[in-house]
């Protein structure tokens, strides 16, 4: 494709054509290959003890290294394809992107594309590529939450929008003055992808597609007054189904003292404890972490990051969230110089996601948060989650690529 | 709030300024807030608990394999192997490994499901085969190895800890054959065993686990407790890091810890002394009825090496938990028939019985040593000058210690009169002892005591030694006035207990010069390859008395066993010194008056000059025929010299024989010394008199004529000097078979003459006085109603039956 000389851009075009940033690019780029580089440690065992019948490893040590390398080149040219788009166009994107996540998700419960993992069907198999729609579905919806509130421009309302000789017009008119009826369409879309999404019951997924959707809420400046009812609505939920139902309260026992049951539910919390205990202050070197020779389950999925500890140390591990928590305040100030309230948006809620997963995953390997399934950005093994991890980061890249140039002096 | 309709709700700049704060607060708790409590739980994780978390991971990573070293060998003097230990195997069951070696993921259905059917049919199949071959090849208990076959938590159950080769090569077929590998294993371990099974048995203990051994079994008593750390030496160990499912990790570690082989241990006891003292104890036992078992032992009295110790009943190391003696065994089954087999009462009876029979009481109990402890009151008075050996001493029947004092009386009631200082020991004369006590004075006997190493342990190489028991009051008490009652009875050993390896030390020191020698068990201790790594030199802890009044008391006491109280043990050919002692028990005083139970005991050495052993026997309590009455059933005086002495001597005799120390004779007991009979056949009858005479025989004729025909014994033999042997004349001849005489309760002379009579020939041994008529046959070599040819000679003991009393 020819490039066209910067005359002929529009103004819009020629701001779509700015730098990109590169501080949070470097972030990306270090996170991505320190995760690559543990994933290789992590995997280097059981790959070649090849013990897990679900997947045939034929004994290679690489094999799971092989396959995330490959995703990663794809993920990191997906970045910058994406990184080219004006992310304008992002906005109409936003419906076709839920839509088809959507579609997706329900494509699970197809029999022939639909694959069953961890005791649950979240995965489609479109030709040889494997992914949890549920991933798409969570860009989605902050793509379609951010393109919407960004309209609210804070323009008067239409007065008299609603009649107030009828009882309903006025009941109306005093919802629209509270702020509800502006947020039902929202309510409706994210109670649709939440229900889909509960099909798969996918309860890390809820949660993250929940917070996401939530930080982009927030930063739109929806009255606090609905944060506190819905936190209330579902900290109360919480506090119900842990007292109320068995089930939960066994797992919150566990959590509390996985040597309760240090051969079932405490078993991976304690083997996870070990590893990363047995790290200490420095660790044991790179490569040399004994919990990964078939001792920690999903040791280079959820649970690489105790691997991580083990073989890096607290100092290593501190670096690691060093990284993370960079990359996080960087994308909050790319949010901030956002040239619209669409692009701050947008920014939010991909950095707060991420955010949020990085913070549920350490919680939960170190057993601060009861264990749930959510993987590390960037190091969990699963090509096309790091992929669209990746795109997404894509995406704030393309936004901060229309930020403007400080002035000089 | 404000109306809508009058002012815009959110004017942009505001909504742009919420945006902005908004924004800000999300860096901050996501960018920052987030962060500060994971990194609480790593330093929590890493660095607080770190410690924990290693031992953790230590635990699960590394798998230790003990290696086991060769527990040493016992061996007696003579190298005699008493204590050795042989390889065995142990089978272990791995619960876990049988479970985990049924692989789930196998028995997944197409949706991956678990087949439960099928899964748990093929688990119960496996165990099955487990349980089968186990119980079809060694008769395990079904029920229990179905119990802990399904113990899935364990990875340790040990089914077998001894299984010798033959049956572990069959189990090691079975494993093989069955492809049981991962759940059932054979690892050698060691067994002990004991050739002499009880010969020793207190002495060298037992093997078996404690709290802290785990499965390794431990000594438990005697030298194999005492030396555990020098027999077993160091178990090896071969530690390797695991996997998760338990194989060896890849790129993992091995580390070795050689297995350092234990020491051999040689005592100074011997095999065949042991044996001998043994079974002294148990004859005297038996023969004279004895209640609550004896106790003896055999030492060098100077070096102090224990040469055999030994405490009836016993035990059998090999077996150690059943009961070995039948007595015990039929004491339990009494109270088993009356309370019912498995009663409290029966358990308690078998409990107690158990533990009687694992006392080593030579070593553990203090006893009353009665009159065996004269000999050392004397050698305190002539050491001390405050007797000679020309002192007389008077004895009226009872003397009172001290003015207001209760008399003592004497055994003998009607007193002993006067005697010299030997002839009072003879005679067992307790007042003579208290004369002596009193010209002593109770605090230089007290420095004695100490000195005689009476108040302290012996300090023998073998854990559980007992202590003395001395008057509460101690020194003060004992010198002072109300002591004089005490010093008086302690002249003739009552009134206070010591252990018996104290006893035997003191008396060791009395007779070899005055030496107190510490005693001890382990002569040499040597590694695998012979080295010597210990050598037992003789440890005086001090002289107590001087060569010279060792040398006078020597006298006394040989003097004793030719013509006093210890005469029952005399042996001829053997110099035998020693004292009797027939002592009441203060323990049982103390609560029942009316108890007349009594220890006979006597310690005995030989040669009298030169001791080369000393020997202490005790019996507890030879059973009275009837409550009061002085004689066994069988009719034996009960006291020392009439139980114990003869038992001992004839001990003392077959140690010196085993010794290979010579005979010693007096005149008159060479006169009865073996001789060898000539040739007189062919011989005119006067001629062969002659040399008859000559050669020492006297002779009888049979038949009539003037040449001999044939005589007995034939040329060459052996007999003893002055025996009648017989010339036949003319035509009689010898028969061919002779029946042997019953001599019980024949003297000398008669059983002489009775055996001459049917052409045999009569060894005297023991008290072999031909004027006494108080000496009677106590054993003959060959039992009456045998056959033997004509000549033989037969082996006769005599003891004396004048009761010697000598409390």
């Amino acid at each position: 494709m020819a490039r066209k000389a910067k005359r002929d851009l529009t103004i819009e075009q020629q701001l779509a054509r700015g730098p990109i940033d590169l501080p949070f690019l470097a972030l990306v780029m270090l996170l991505t290959a320190i995760g690559l580089i543990m994933v290789l440690s992590a995997s280097y065992a059981s790959a070649m003890y090849n013990l897990d019948p679900a997947i045939d490893t034929g004994g290679d040590p690489l094999y799971f290294f092989k396959r995330q390398f490959g995703f990663a080149l794809l993920g990191v040219f997906a970045m910058f394809v994406i990184s080219k788009i004006d992310y304008q166009h992002f906005r109409w994107m936003s419906v076709f992107v839920l839509g088809a996540s959507i579609v997706l998700m329900l494509m699970v419960f197809v029999p022939g594309i639909g694959k069953s993992g961890g005791g649950a069907l979240r995965w489609v198999k479109i030709g040889p590529v494997r992914f949890q729609p549920s991933e798409i579905a969570k860009v989605g919806i902050i793509m379609f939450f951010a393109a919407g509130l960004s309209k609210r421009t804070g323009q008067p309302a239409p007065p008299k929008k609603w009649s107030k000789r009828t009882f309903t017009g006025r009941m109306a008119a005093r919802l629209d003055r509270v702020g509800l009826l502006e947020l039902i369409p929202y309510g409706v879309v994210l109670a649709v992808v939440l229900g889909v999404i509960a099909l798969q019951h996918h309860m890390s997924a809820m949660v993250l597609v929940v917070v996401a959707a939530a930080s982009v809420l927030f930063a739109s400046g929806i009255s606090l007054g609905w944060f506190a009812a819905g936190g209330a609505l579902v900290g109360g939920a919480l506090v119900w189904i842990i007292t109320q139902t068995d089930y939960m309260k066994a797992r919150i026992e566990i959590w509390q003292d996985p040597f309760l049951e240090p051969r079932d539910g405490g078993f991976q919390p304690i083997q996870s404890m070990t590893a990363i205990g047995s790290g200490g202050l420095l660790g044991k070197g790179l490569g040399n972490s004994s919990q990964k020779h078939l001792f920690l389950p999903e040791e280079h999925n959820d649970y690489i990051f105790s691997i991580a500890c083990e073989e890096l140390g607290m100092v290593g591990a501190c670096v690691i969230m060093a990284l993370f928590a960079l990359l996080i305040i960087r994308g909050f100030w790319l949010a901030l110089h956002a040239r619209d309230r669409f692009g701050t948006l947008l920014v939010v809620g991909i950095t707060s996601l991420t955010a949020f997963q990085t913070f549920f995953n350490i919680g939960v390997v170190t057993n601060f948060l009861p264990p749930t399934g959510i993987s590390l950005p960037f190091f969990s093994y699963g090509g096309t989650a790091l992929a669209i991890q990746l795109a997404e980061m894509g995406m704030v890249l393309s936004v901060s690529r229309q930020i403007a140039a400080p002035k000089a002096e | 709030m404000q109306d809508p309709n009058r002012k815009p709700r959110r004017s942009d700049g505001r909504n742009n300024r919420s945006l902005f704060r908004r924004t800000i607060f999300l860096m901050a708790v996501l960018g920052v807030g987030i962060f500060l409590p994971l990194v609480a739980q790593l330093y929590k994780l890493q660095i607080v608990e770190q410690e924990d978390w290693e031992r953790q991971a230590a635990n699960q990573q590394t798998r230790s394999v003990s290696v086991a070293a060769n527990r040493g060998t016992i061996y007696d003097r003579e190298g005699r192997a008493m204590a050795m230990s042989a390889t065995v195997y142990k089978l272990v069951l791995s619960p876990m490994s049988v479970y985990k070696s049924v692989d789930k993921e196998k028995y997944k259905t197409e949706d991956g499901k678990l087949d439960e059917t099928a899964y748990e049919k093929a688990l119960y199949d496996l165990r099955k085969t487990i349980v089968d071959g186990i119980v079809d090849l060694f008769g395990y208990d079904e029920e229990r190895l179905w119990k802990r076959v399904e113990r899935i938590e364990s990875g340790y159950e040990v089914l077998y800890y001894e299984l010798e080769e033959e049956d572990a090569e069959r189990a090691r077929q079975f494993i093989s054959e069955k492809r049981l590998g991962a759940g059932l294993q054979l690892t050698p371990s060691s067994k002990r065993y004991y050739p002499f099974s009880s010969v020793g048995s207190h002495i060298l203990g037992y093997m078996n686990q404690n709290k802290d051994s785990g499965d390794n079994k431990v000594g438990a008593m005697g030298i194999e407790a005492g030396y555990e750390d020098v027999l077993s030496g160091e178990l090896g160990r071969v530690v390797t890091s695991k996997n998760g499912w338990g194989m060896e990790m890849i790129s993992g570690y091995e580390m070795y810890f050689d297995a350092q082989n234990g020491y051999d241990v040689t005592l100074t006891v011997d095999e065949r002394i042991q044996a001998m003292l043994e079974q002294t104890l148990a004859e005297g036992i038996e023969t004279y009825d004895v209640q609550n078992g004896a106790f003896g032992l055999a030492i060098n009295p100077k070096t102090g090496a224990v040469l055999a110790m030994a405490s009836s009943p016993d035990f059998d190391p090999n077996n150690w938990d059943t009961l070995l003696s039948e007595a015990l065994k039929d004491e339990v089954e009494q109270v088993a028939a009356e309370k019912g087999d498995d009663s409290d009462e029966a358990n308690a009876a078998w409990k107690d019985a158990w533990n009687r029979q694992m006392k080593n009481r030579a070593l553990t109990d203090a006893y009353e040593p009665g009159s065996v402890f004269k000999p050392i009151t004397v050698s305190i008075g002539l050491e001390e000058g405050a007797i000679s050996m020309d002192d007389r001493f008077y004895c009226g029947g009872s003397m009172s210690a001290g003015p207001g004092l209760k008399p003592t009386h004497c055994h003998k009631k009607s007193g002993h009169g006067d005697q010299t200082l030997t002839e009072a020991v003879e005679n067992s004369c307790n007042v003579a002892l208290m004369t002596i006590a009193q010209r002593i004075g109770a605090e230089t006997m007290w420095k004695y005591f100490e000195d005689f190493g009476l108040f302290d342990k012996t300090g023998i190489d073998m854990a559980g030694e007992g202590g003395s028991i001395f008057w509460s009051g101690g020194k003060e008490y004992f010198t002072g006035p109300y002591g004089v009652q005490s010093v008086a009875s302690s002249s003739f050993g009552q009134t206070f207990a010591v252990t018996p390896l104290q006893m035997i030390s003191a008396f060791a020191a009395v007779i070899n010069g005055g030496h107190l020698l510490q005693p001890y068990l382990v002569q040499t201790i040597a590694d695998q390859d012979g080295n010597t790594v210990f050598y037992h030199e003789t440890k005086e802890v001090r002289q107590v008395i001087s060569e010279s009044t060792s040398d006078k008391v020597r006298g006394i006491l040989e003097s004793v066993v030719a013509n006093g109280s210890g005469h029952n043990a005399s042996m001829t050919g053997y110099r035998i010194g020693g004292k009797t002692g027939t002592s009441e028990k203060i323990d049982l005083k103390g609560k029942d008056e009316t108890n007349d139970d009594v220890m006979c005991s006597f310690m005995g050495f030989a040669p009298a000059d030169d001791p080369q052993v000393l020997v202490l026997v005790v019996y507890d309590t030879p059973k009275r025929s009837a409550p009061g009455s002085n004689y066994t059933a069988s009719g034996t005086y009960i006291s020392g010299g009439n139980i114990a002495a003869p038992m001992a001597g004839a001990l003392i005799a077959n140690i010196l024989d085993y010794m290979g120390i010579e005979k010693q004779y007096s005149s008159d007991q060479l006169a009865a010394a073996d001789a060898v009979m000539p040739y007189v056949v062919g011989k005119e009858l006067t001629v062969a008199k002659g040399t008859l005479q000559n050669a020492g025989f006297e002779c009888r004729t049979v038949g009539t004529g003037n040449i001999v025909t044939h005589q007995v014994p034939s040329a060459g033999v052996s007999i003893p000097g002055g025996s009648n042997v017989i010339l036949y004349l003319g035509d009689d001849a010898p028969e061919r078979q002779v029946e042997t005489p019953d001599l019980t309760g024949l003297s000398p002379t008669a059983a002489k003459t009775r055996l001459e009579e049917q052409g045999l020939f009569m060894r005297a041994a023991g008290v072999v006085d031909y004027t006494d008529s108080s000496v009677v046959m106590a054993a003959q070599s060959v039992d009456a109603g045998v056959m033997v040819s004509p000549g033989t000679v037969i082996e006769v003991r005599f003891v004396s039956s004048i009761e010697y009393g000598d409390q």
